[in-house]
């Protein structure tokens, strides 16, 4: 089949807004991008911040027009850009969907038609009267996602959409997502995520300060973009003095990586650095930043001496709102807490680490640093040791 | 340096006919939303459209009559015609300036037709000032003026004006995208123009030597014109009222097609 979207060449070049930016002048926005997108395929767009992703599903949308190049989409365009951004807090829900609909290219009559799928698909039936601004955040992403995905989109250009609602709303939508693909719409996906992207996406194209830096099967280019971010990391890590911050000698370049914008300052185990098997574990990372970042990502792994890992949790996974860091020199505090650490008896290591919002580099990343040690009774081999005990059963009616 | 977006194969999407009831729709919907989203949590609600012309012709009537009224057949009924023709022209342009930077969110939308948003604002206001009609006839009446066959021409006079007013919010909208001094000159002219146009003085009262610049003003011809015919019972002079169309439309067709023309970079100079 045709394919439903076609760019080529596609390079995109604002006018400098004010007269003082000459220097800038010649930033592309997009340089020289060309791919195309199959009905019923999904395709990904990766890259960090300020790389052109959205600039790219602007100009894929039809507002704005790229400098040169052409950009060539065939069908309904459906958009999950800036959810419940045209939401009228004052009219209700289904006035409010009806407005979408109607903006979004339906009419009256066949948005209306579809109003029951949408309110049950966005499970609001009891709030659907209700005005708008009574609404939870995640109830108007719940509508507005609805509206947008019961409009027959042929083209759909999703601006992470995941974020929508509860992990079960987030399943409805996966699946929403994929029947439309299966139906033969072409979806392309801005993500940040690469779990994401190796589960959803047929093809990604990654997307380096406006320039096409890979594109090709999900899989492959997922694995670049990650390899990249750590090679960035080491490319950035400065040379410095040793020091230590709880646990290990730290030396850059060794078992210490980043750009130090932001630093870890200690690492305190609670209730110390050998607990037995089951108990609790905290973790309390103290940092500063010395520039003003947006907020960045705290990542936390438990590993075995030979690399093997155990646990591995970020806050950007565990949906924490991470506060962005304004004040220079601020020390603030993190704390990480396991319930019950089952893990079998032996020497681990935490590895803690600060990350730049977008995953691009690290800020501190300490690495096998800080050794701890597990103690129980040496009753099984592998990881885990949870409580676990043998019983007899059956036999008895002879 | 080419840039299409083909709509072949979905047939219902590029019929013109659908084209042309979406556009309504869009019409419709938009203007109920943006009157609903004024008066709903207002305890009032639309008697704020009556009370707000009401007031201001209780203190023209009461402060000026002496002044300005005495030669002037029930002074609060001209008053009243002036104020609310005007007060229609005032709001549309006032509100069309802001329709792009006022509607991020459609803005955004792939293939909106950003082109009705004009319409809607006109719309609007257009409705604001009906909601004060009927209590316009009742002075009227109380006053007594009675229809006459010349109100046959208040729609023609209605469709003009909206014409006008359509007309001259499309540039008005493009210009404050890229210049967002076009709100603040545009509200400053405004009411300078207001004092130029005759709302609650004859036009008599201008000396004789400025008075052709004032008809400079489409206001000026604009609100003799509803005069006439509300209040003298006569057809309206002709020739004005075929100049005002004939620029209403000029802007229509033009300032609409340069406004299409420059959509595509509103959302990026936001």
């Amino acid at each position: 089949m045709e394919s439903r979207i076609i760019a080529e060449k596609v390079c995109k070049q604002y006018r400098p807004t004010s007269k003082g930016r000459s220097a800038r002048q010649h930033a592309w926005a997009l340089h020289d991008v060309s791919f195309s997108v199959a009905p019923g395929e999904m395709f990904g767009v990766v890259g960090a911040n300020g790389a052109g992703k959205s600039t790219l599903l602007r100009l894929l949308g039809g507002v704005g027009r790229p400098s040169t190049g052409s950009i060539r989409v065939a069908g309904r365009i459906g958009a999950l850009l800036d959810l419940a951004g045209g939401f009228l807090g004052d009219l209700t829900g289904r006035e409010n969907a009806v407005l979408a609909g109607v903006v979004a290219g339906l009419l009256k009559r066949e948005i209306e038609a579809r109003m029951d799928q949408i309110v049950a698909f966005a499970e609001l039936e009891e709030f659907i009267d209700e005005p708008v601004r009574t609404y939870s955040t995640g109830m108007m992403m719940r509508l507005a996602f609805s509206v947008a995905v019961h409009t027959d989109p042929e083209v759909l250009l999703v601006d992470e959409f995941l974020s929508v609602g509860d992990l079960a709303f987030q399943a409805k939508c996966h699946a929403r997502i994929r029947a439309l693909r299966d139906g033969g719409c072409a979806i392309v996906m801005v993500s940040h995520g690469m779990e994401q992207v190796r589960q959803l996406c047929d093809r990604v194209l990654w997307l380096r300060s406006g320039e096409v830096a890979a594109l090709g099967t999900a899989e492959v280019v997922a694995g670049l973009y990650e390899t990249e971010m750590r090679e960035e990391t080491l490319r950035r890590t400065p040379d410095g003095p040793k020091r230590t911050s709880g646990g290990l000698d730290l030396v850059p370049r060794e078992n210490r990586f980043g750009t130090f914008e932001v630093e870890l300052d200690s690492v305190v185990f609670h209730p110390g650095d050998m607990i037995f098997s089951g108990d609790a574990l905290g973790v309390t990372l103290c940092y500063h930043a010395k520039v003003p970042v947006n907020s960045p990502v705290f990542a936390v792994s438990i590993s075995k001496k030979d690399g093997t890992p155990c646990l591995d949790t970020n806050t950007h996974m565990a949906r924490v709102e991470v506060p962005d860091l304004r004040e220079k020199g601020e020390r603030r505090e993190i704390r990480f807490e396991i319930d019950r650490l089952e893990l079998a008896a032996g020497n681990y290591f935490l590895d803690v680490g600060i990350f730049e919002s977008d995953w691009k580099h690290a800020y501190d990343y300490h690495w096998h640093a800080y050794p701890f040690t597990v103690e129980g009774a040496p009753a099984h081999k592998g990881l885990l040791a949870p409580p676990c005990r043998w019983q007899f059963g059956g036999g008895k009616g002879t | 340096m080419s840039f299409e977006q083909t709509t072949l194969d979905h047939p219902q999407a590029s019929s013109s006919a659908r084209k042309w009831r979406h556009g309504w729709d869009v019409l419709t919907v938009l203007t109920r939303r943006d009157i609903k989203a004024q008066y709903k949590r207002s305890f009032l609600g639309f008697g704020w459209a009556l009370g707000g012309p009401l007031l201001q012709v209780i203190v023209f009537s009461t402060i000026f009559k002496d002044a300005l009224g005495t030669q002037v057949h029930s002074y609060p009924c001209y008053v009243f015609v002036g104020v609310l023709v005007w007060g229609w022209f005032q709001s549309s342009l006032g509100g069309s300036v802001s329709l792009i930077t006022g509607n991020f969110a459609l803005a955004r939308q792939p293939r909106f037709p950003l082109a009705m948003l004009p319409f809607v604002t006109v719309n609007v206001r257009f409705l604001h000032m009906a909601i004060a009609l009927p209590l316009m006839f009742i002075l009227l009446w109380c006053n007594g003026i009675y229809p006459t066959v010349a109100w046959l021409a208040l729609p023609g006079l209605a469709v003009i004006q909206y014409l006008l007013c359509v007309g001259l919010a499309y540039p008005l909208a493009s210009l404050n995208v890229l210049h967002r001094d076009t709100q603040h000159i545009v509200s400053v002219l405004l009411q300078l123009m207001m004092f130029v146009t005759p709302i609650f003085y004859r036009i008599e009262v201008v000396p004789e030597a400025m008075r052709n610049w004032f008809y400079l003003n489409p206001m000026v011809s604009m609100v003799a014109a509803w005069r006439s015919v509300l209040l003298d019972g006569v057809w309206p002079e002709a020739q004005p009222l075929w100049i005002l169309g004939g620029i209403g439309l000029f802007f229509l067709v033009l300032g609409r097609k340069m406004f299409i023309a420059q959509s595509h970079r509103f959302v990026e100079e936001m």
